[in-house]
């Protein structure tokens, strides 16, 4: 049937909205996840991907994830000469997530994932209408 | 007789045919709003003139040895076409719009209540022709 096809065309796009929700966390949670020691790189801002892949069962494209990548923006640096993994200069690098734009980003995933939800439920009350039909 | 074959019904069952078909490419586009490159699709609108004319017909190849695979049938019926004047798009390349997206989709579900329901009035016309509902 061609409406459960599109409320699960709906639940591939939740599940890698989902996905990205976990990678933004991860990178909140790594805010501060700076190098052990002196040379060593900091966390690294992760970003998803996404692309279509064909679904060979349903006959139709699914939204899947293409790959996990890092952000290649430059990393702060704060003047902290204790700290193990600090330069010769006394400065250590400290990871390029911003906060601001993990809430953004966070924003705009539970926006395009509470889209989705809201093409299920009318996906499900289309297929309940017309099995509605059956009644008198 | 045969309801498929009265002129209201088969209009009737194209319309839904043609709203199910649209919801799940209105579906594919909300699941690609973060896509790179997408361009929202729509369904071609269906037009009143083409309705009403009987629908072709389509002859497919005969299968003269068990060893044959059956061509794919084309089921998407109605012709799905990339949107073109699109209200904006992403730096990522992506021209899909949430809001836009969700109008045509309580659009789509509005004609597909109406259509439903002017299905069941029509089968309740038949019942009353046939006294068996009042």
């Amino acid at each position: 049937m061609d409406l459960v096809k599109s409320i699960k065309i709906s639940a591939a796009g939740m599940k890698v909205q989902g996905a990205r929700l976990k990678i933004i966390a991860e990178n909140i949670a790594n805010a501060d996840s700076m190098a052990s020691q002196k040379g060593g790189i900091p966390y690294q801002r992760k970003i998803v991907n996404f692309h279509n892949v064909l679904d060979r069962e349903l006959g139709t494209h699914l939204v899947k994830i293409r790959n996990y990548d890092v952000d290649k923006a430059e990393f702060r640096k704060q003047y902290d000469p204790g700290h193990p993994a600090a330069d010769k200069d006394g400065y250590l690098k400290m990871p390029n997530v911003n906060a601001l734009i993990e809430m953004m980003d966070m924003r705009e995933a539970q926006r395009s994932y509470e889209a989705n939800l809201r093409i299920i439920q009318v996906s499900k009350s289309m297929i309940q209408r017309t099995i509605g039909l059956l009644g008198r | 007789m045969d309801l498929s074959k009265s002129p209201i019904f088969s209009l009737m069952q194209r319309r839904l045919g043609w709203l199910t078909q649209r919801q799940s490419v209105l579906a594919h586009n909300i699941a690609n709003a973060d896509t790179p490159n997408y361009k929202p699709k729509d369904l071609s609108k269906q037009s009143f003139q083409r309705m009403l004319e009987t629908p072709r017909t389509s002859i497919s190849m005969a299968q003269t040895s068990g060893a044959h695979i059956a061509p794919r049938e084309n089921k998407s019926a109605y012709r799905q076409e990339v949107v073109k004047d699109n209200y904006e798009s992403a730096l990522a390349g992506n021209a899909v719009v949430l809001e836009e997206q969700l109008m045509k989709v309580s659009e789509t579900q509005g004609a597909h209540t109406l259509a439903t329901n002017l299905y069941r009035k029509h089968v309740q016309m038949l019942k009353q022709a046939i006294g068996r509902d009042r």
